[in-house]
């Protein structure tokens, strides 16, 4: 049973807040009874409301997918309305299907439910009796009782199909979402900037732990013993989409350093979690200390649970994460990673958590904060080097995909709400919603995030950064621990502005042209840089270009640090780059003097001795690095010669600055780079990401200077010096992964060996069998370390030895042509993929990699392709990581044979798989490696297809605000922005509805007329549900129509004004004649909609009162439709959903007397 | 003949043990029985009988093994009197006089003229007596054991037993041999898994080739992708260094165990679901104050709301 108290948010901020007309101030959310037999759950909520407005007489709710039985507002029953015009966005009548459409009537959709804007899918009108009572401003309470059958979002179910009790089974449930998620499992004013306290209060069997937010008061039997109600208080307010739940039979693990600190995990894995959670108190203490702030709750919870949605999730007081992070002692490279995630999980804690947002908008404050800190834990932790590693991988990303995708704007401002004014339309989707976002976008916004706090800090420094940190954090306590009715509260929110100001006070300085450029406008900085000495003046002409017009670039006017590293020392220029300036000219310091031999200064103060041989006589110049910080969100483009670049890999210590020569050596494939990235690859000192890199470098650089290569293959003689016995050189030593960096490198040659070619552009039979020796001989019985991760990149390695079959007419393949190379292979990876199934390696890294050479070896045409293999590890019940595999397999081979049954399969397990992240995952590998493009005439792209996508982003995907976007993706990825292109074109403008008996205008003809114009911004489609409650039987025959009548009205006018602000007056809105027109006893089923959309038929607001006049027309015709619409809705939401409460509303009239 | 046939094992040493006897030995003593009929019959038909029933021919075989068996055991007791362990004639001959035989007459019979001639029974089975392994040096006697005494057994047998084998020392041939026979029992178990199971194949054509092991999917697929596996458990306890510390955490739960269960007796509280032990360190605690483990509270009468 949940029990829930909310209390609202009392300080009416702002003035959006007055359209809610209230504040909540405590919660109280009770779950009575959790059904893991049924996956149910039944539980009431009560809201304690202060009216901050008089003449509250509407409450608006979140609620999704929960079935309500009764409302009461202080012990009254009261009447309600369930309307959720996001289950399907665009009626499914209409032909449109153009993505413009679509997106914008989603927004809209998602607009007309926005909690932050007052709005809720459950609106409940106050009875009259209270209305008195509003004047007053007393408080109300708002009782609920709810119940979730077969929850599709919110919650899910883990319940393995074993025998035995639920708790012996590993039966779990646990809250999950995408943003503010939580009104999938319970009613709720599902805002982050709503905050209250929390009461809740979960009965579970006996057998079961509930996890919760806030503190465990007491845990108490029920009176048959046979289950245990638990009680939570969290004091502090909270908005509730931080509010989350796990009950499973859990582990409990008391941390031994913290005792406040609580782990759980699934049964058995006790062990696990005793080994991933031994470092997490440094975590806990490093951030205290930078933020000069205690941890803000009074406990914490880690819950580890199976099929989880992301692998970390924060919520107050609490963190769910995903089992998979666990690992035992012996694993080295999921260490890190775990590490990573408990961190960040614990940075959102203090920032998403404790502080939450004023608004969407102020959503990269956040995300930027908590990224910006958990950037210093990994700087303490992992080092300077693995620091600006990470901040370097960050920025290519982020510059990669803006340039790709085009820009990624931080903070939008929405002026007036009017689609015209879209700040992003390059994007296929609206970012007015975190609702309407694709998950890369999401996720490149918050590495954008972080990378701008990170300028803000080079701006004004760490200090005061952190102070602003502590400033933030030391007034939310302040004002959590104040009553609600001081209206502190809102000190727990930040916003963009109090953020701002904040800097401003603290450090004094003025950072508004770096939040102009990067958090209000979009897209990063494309430099070009080339440079020529100037003897006669002893002057280096530099020259510096900008590419500001491509898609995803702005540009940029401010100043530019540039590094010369002179034979006399290393010396830093801020140059300014002006709108008309290219040109910039830095004087020498130092004299071409090269026959004095000297040791030469390097920037961190050391002197080296290098050989200046390879340079050019006349020049002083060893290497040039145009904004060396990273201060700028940028791409350069730096031309230098090919020694100045080896100068730069050998000697420059920054490692940004050696992954850079790295990159930029791939074009130079002479002896020399090949020595200089063999010399970095033997030192010991050199940082071991950078060596990495090097290999791969390496190899191509070998691969290019084929004809003139001389000695063994690249790196063979390297590894055999590193890792083989010395007597034997053949043979490598048995496995001691004690020093790592050695572990990492010794994984990651054969990988990049591999990819070595000769002549006949195979790989050297010389370094196969140097593989398969590695194979052979590889012994890890005397490691303390697990070889499981070693193993998998050996096979990977034979993966990359592969090349295309030769293949002579096509012929079948079969085992007796098989190539005897490739007859080595596959046996080695048969017995690898044998051997998993009676030792499974950790994470079956093993078991991935076989199954990725399999599919390359189909791919290069050695063995037949066939996809049955990848879809039998694809199945529910393997290792997630195997299944993403697999999919991956079966996705590449339908894109190469384009096979449309596969692609079928694939659509229907994104429609049924129980596992979110499986059915998040393929769209997005779908999209990101798609059966066919809209550049591409394909037979797959036909108009059922199309449909289905459709009805999936439509209707099919309404439980997961995630998964919607992803198929918006895709949808974008296969058709593009307009009409896809297989749809037959409509050959006539006038389509003459027969159901309707009427002749509209081809609404697919108008929508290519208009993409994404303006007159879509009407046609929200205002689905509503009556569904009379058969419970309540009694009442229903006396329906008090005014009340009833009214509310509908309300409602009905209330969304549309969202839409049509410009409509004066009051609506003679559908909704009402439907009422009227409802015969006094209840009707199962009555669907309703507004015409605008039943109509197909989209007109811009000055079309508004003909439509209107149209609508008193067809009166007496919507009545008939009525019944057909409710069947084809029937069948619809059984298509989608098998839950009765998901696509259902209910409303349940109630006498108010 | 008799003498002959002393010299052949004793054979109420096997008698004892004719039940349990293997075949071979059985046949042994089939046959000597056997020889001894075909001995009565030569004799009765010396005598001039020309049938008998088979009852009287049992009984008097019966009676001259028992005759010949007694000479053999009073010849070797008398033997052995003297401080001997192989009977000589002499022994014989007093043994029989001792009988009340009078040994004058033997010769005499021997020699007389109808005497029929029997083929001595084949002793091949009988004399095939393994010879025993000989390993290592046996020890001799001590000085005051005599040399007649029987020898020491092998000093495998009681000492200890050393295995020698040449021990390689070329490192190369020690890690060619120790891979291949790995991959050997990874192919042939996977080999007989995948034959014994179902399997997937990757050729059309040919079913067996390649053949992999049918993914199963499981219930709760973490378990056996997350636990490390025995093998690696097994490895881990070899390698000394992590030894101690999973010592001293096995003592810290057991004493936690039996602790809980002490308490758990005295307050009669019901642990945390799912039966979960509290664990770390044992002594700590009983004073962590965490609210997940304290015990779960009696129903009270509660207000309804």
């Amino acid at each position: 049973m949940l029990s829930y108290k909310q209390n609202p948010d009392p300080s009416g901020l702002h003035s959006r807040r007055c359209m809610n007309r209230k504040k909540d101030k405590g919660f109280e959310i009770c779950i009575n009874n959790i059904n893991f037999q049924r996956k149910s759950v039944i539980g009431y909520v009560e809201l304690t409301i202060f009216p901050t407005v008089m003449n509250l007489n509407r409450i608006k709710l979140n609620s999704k997918q929960c079935r309500i039985y009764r409302v009461r507002v202080n012990d009254l029953e009261a009447p309600f309305i369930y309307n959720d015009p996001t289950l399907e966005v665009c009626h499914h009548e209409s032909k449109q299907r153009n993505l413009n459409y679509f997106s914008s009537a989603y927004t809209a959709a998602v607009s007309a439910v926005d909690p932050d804007a007052g709005n809720g899918e459950l609106s409940i009108k106050v009875p009259s009796e209270l209305w008195k009572q509003g004047d007053e401003m007393k408080v109300m309470k708002v009782y609920i009782e709810f119940s979730l059958d077969q929850p599709k979002g919110g919650l899910h179910f883990v319940v393995p199909d074993v025998d035995g009790s639920m708790a012996e089974r590993a039966a779990h449930v646990f809250s999950f979402g995408n943003q503010n998620s939580t009104r999938f499992w319970f009613p709720c004013v599902d805002s982050y900037s709503e905050l209250c306290t929390w009461k809740l209060e979960f009965t579970v069997d006996a057998s079961m732990v509930a996890v919760s937010c806030g503190d465990l008061v007491e845990t108490v039997y029920t009176h048959d013993m046979r289950k245990k109600t638990f009680h939570y208080m969290l004091p502090i307010p909270t908005a509730a989409p931080n509010i989350s739940l796990a009950v499973g039979p859990f582990e409990i693990l008391v941390d031994p350093y913290m005792h406040e600190v609580t782990h759980f995990c699934l049964p058995q894995l006790l062990p696990l979690l005793k080994q991933t959670m031994s470092y997490l108190h440094e975590i806990f203490e490093f951030y205290e200390e930078i933020l000069t702030c205690r941890y803000p709750y009074s406990c914490f919870k880690t819950v580890f649970v199976d099929e989880a949605y992301v692998q970390v999730s924060s919520y107050a007081s609490m963190s769910i994460f995903s089992t998979n992070l666990l690992h035992s002692g012996m694993i080295i490279d999921q260490t890190p990673v775990t590490r990573r995630c408990l961190a960040q999980a614990l940075a959102q804690q203090f920032f998403g958590c404790f502080i939450s947002r004023m608004s969407w908008s102020d959503e990269w404050v956040l995300k930027g904060i908590s990224g910006y800190i958990y950037g210093l834990y990994l700087k303490k932790t992992f080092g300077v080097n693995e620091y600006r590693h990470w901040i370097k991988e960050e920025l290519d990303k982020i510059v990669e995909y803006e340039l790709k995708m085009g820009g990624v704007l931080l903070h939008p401002t929405f002026s007036g709400g009017k689609e015209k004014d879209n700040p992003t339309p390059h994007l296929h989707f609206s970012i007015r919603h975190p609702h309407t976002l694709s998950w890369e976008y999401y996720k490149m916004f918050q590495c954008k995030a972080h990378l701008v706090m990170r300028l803000i800090e080079n701006r004004i420094s760490m200090e005061f950064m952190l102070q602003v940190f502590n400033k933030l954090l030391s007034l939310a306590s302040t004002a959590s621990s104040q009553k609600y009715q001081s209206h502190m509260w809102s000190q727990m929110l930040v916003s963009t502005s109090g953020f701002l100001k904040s800097i401003s006070n603290v450090s004094g300085k003025d950072i508004g042209p770096l939040i102009k450029q990067w958090v209000d406008q979009s897209g990063v900085v494309k430099f070009f840089g080339s440079f020529a000495f100037n003897r006669k003046r002893n002057v280096l002409e530099l020259e510096i270009r900008q590419d500001y017009t491509s898609s995803g670039t702005q540009k940029y006017v401010g100043p530019i640090k540039v590094t010369v590293q002179e034979l006399d020392g290393s010396f830093n220029h801020t140059l300014q780059i002006e709108e008309n300036s290219l040109k910039h000219d830095i004087p020498c310091h130092s004299k071409s003097r090269r026959n004095k031999k000297k040791k030469i200064p390097l920037m961190n103060g050391e002197e080296v001795d290098m050989d200046l041989s390879a340079m050019d006589a006349d020049s002083p110049l060893l290497w040039i690095r145009i904004d060396p910080d990273m201060s700028i969100l940028r791409k350069v483009e730096f031309e230098q010669a090919d020694f100045m670049w080896q100068y730069q890999l050998r000697f420059e210590r920054d490692v940004v600055a050696q992954e850079e020569a790295i990159s930029a050596l791939e074009i130079f494939p002479t002896p020399a780079s090949r020595l200089a990235l063999t010399d970095i690859l033997e030192q010991d000192q050199c940082f071991y990401k950078v060596r990495i890199q090097a290999c791969f470098c390496l190899a191509k650089i070998a691969n290019s200077m084929m004809s003139t290569w001389t000695g063994p293959p690249a790196m063979k003689s390297l590894f055999t010096r590193m890792f083989c016995c010395k007597s034997c050189p053949n043979i490598v030593k048995t496995n001691n992964f004690i020093n790592f960096q050695s572990y990492f490198l010794q994984k990651t040659m054969p990988v990049a060996m591999a990819l070595l070619r000769d002549v006949q552009n195979l790989c050297p039979k010389e370094v196969l069998n140097f593989i398969l020796d590695l194979i052979k001989y590889n012994d890890n019985r005397k490691n303390k370390f697990s070889d499981n991760y070693y193993r998998a990149e050996l096979i990977d390695a034979l993966t990359n030895s592969l090349t295309p079959a030769i293949s002579i007419n096509n012929e079948v393949r079969t085992v007796d042509n098989l190539n005897t190379d490739v007859r080595l292979i596959l046996e080695e990876i048969t017995r690898f993929l044998n051997m998993e199934k009676l030792l499974p390696s950790y994470r079956n890294t093993i078991t991935v990699s076989c199954l990725r050479a399999i599919r390359m070896l189909q791919k290069n045409g050695h063995i037949p392709s066939d996809p049955s293999l990848f879809k039998s590890y694809a199945q529910y019940g393997h290792f997630v990581d195997v299944r993403i595999a697999a999919l991956e397999a079966v996705i590449d081979y339908t894109r190469v044979d384009r096979s449309s049954s596969e692609l079928q399969w694939l659509l229907d397990l994104v429609q049924n798989d129980p596992v979110h992240y499986i059915r998040h995952e393929i769209l997005s590998m779908l999209a990101k490696n798609p059966p066919f493009t809209k550049a591409a005439d394909s037979l797959l792209c036909n108009e059922a297809l199309v449909d289905q996508l459709w009805k999936l982003m439509n209707s099919g995907t309404c439980h997961d605000w995630r998964l919607r976007c992803d198929a918006v993706n895709l949808y974008y990825t296969l058709f593009g922005l307009t009409r896809p292109s297989c749809l037959p074109l409509p050959e006539l403008g006038l389509v003459l509805n027969l159901k309707e008996k009427k002749a509209v205008l081809n609404p697919t003809i108008k929508s290519e007329q208009g993409p994404g114009g303006p007159e879509v911004t009407t046609t929200m489609c205002t689905v509503i549900f009556f569904d009379f409650c058969q419970f309540p039987t009694q009442e229903e025959e006396d329906i008090d129509m005014d009340t009833v009548h009214d509310s509908q009205a309300f409602i009905y006018h209330h969304l549309n004004m969202l839409e049509r602000p410009s409509t004066p007056g009051k609506e003679p809105s559908s909704v009402e004649q439907a009422m009227l027109s409802m015969p006094g006893t209840p009707m199962p089923t009555l669907s309703k909609e507004s015409t605008s959309s039943k109509h197909g038929d989209h007109h811009h607001h000055h079309h508004h009162h003909e439509h209107k006049k149209k609508k008193k027309k067809h009166k007496h015709k919507h009545k008939h439709k009525h019944k057909h619409e409710s069947k084809d809705k029937d069948r619809d939401s059984h298509a989608f959903s098998n839950s009765p409460a998901s696509g259902r509303s209910i409303r349940s009239p109630s006498l108010s007397d | 003949m008799l003498s002959r046939r002393l010299a052949t094992p004793i054979p109420e040493k096997r008698s004892g043990s004719s039940k349990t006897s293997t075949s071979p030995t059985d046949n042994y003593q089939l046959a000597r029985r056997r020889t001894l009929q075909v001995v009565v019959s030569s004799l009765l038909t010396e005598c001039g009988f020309e049938s008998a029933e088979k009852a009287a021919m049992e009984t008097l075989t019966e009676m001259m093994q028992s005759y010949i068996t007694e000479v053999g055991r009073c010849a070797k007791a008398t033997c052995e009197h003297t401080a001997r362990s192989t009977p000589t004639l002499s022994d014989v001959v007093i043994t029989l006089v001792e009988m009340g035989f009078n040994v004058d007459t033997l010769p005499v019979y021997a020699k007389r003229s109808q005497r029929m001639v029997i083929t001595a029974p084949p002793i091949t089975n009988a004399s095939v007596v393994p010879k025993a392994l000989i390993a290592g040096q046996k020890r001799t006697h001590p000085t005051y054991i005599p040399s007649h005494f029987p020898e020491f057994p092998d000093p495998h047998t009681y000492i200890k037993t050393p295995t020698f084998r040449e021990p390689v020392s070329d490192y190369q041939v020690v890690r060619e041999k120790a891979a291949s026979q790995r991959r050997d029992v990874e192919r042939a178990l996977t080999r007989f898994m995948a034959k014994t199971g179902e399997t997937e194949s990757l050729f059309k054509d040919d079913i067996s080739a390649f053949p992999l092991i049918a993914a199963k999917p499981s219930a709760i697929p973490y378990l056996s992708a997350l636990l490390p596996s025995e093998l690696e458990l097994q490895t881990l306890e070899e390698t000394d260094s992590s030894e101690q510390d999973d010592q001293t955490d096995t003592e810290n739960n057991s004493s936690n165990v039996s602790q809980d269960d002490q308490s758990a007796d005295k307050e009669n509280v019901v642990l945390p679901p799912g039966g979960v032990v509290p664990t770390g360190k044992a002594n700590e605690e009983n004073m962590i104050d965490n609210p997940y483990l304290r015990p779960v509270k009696k129903p009270k009468v509660r207000r309804k709301k």
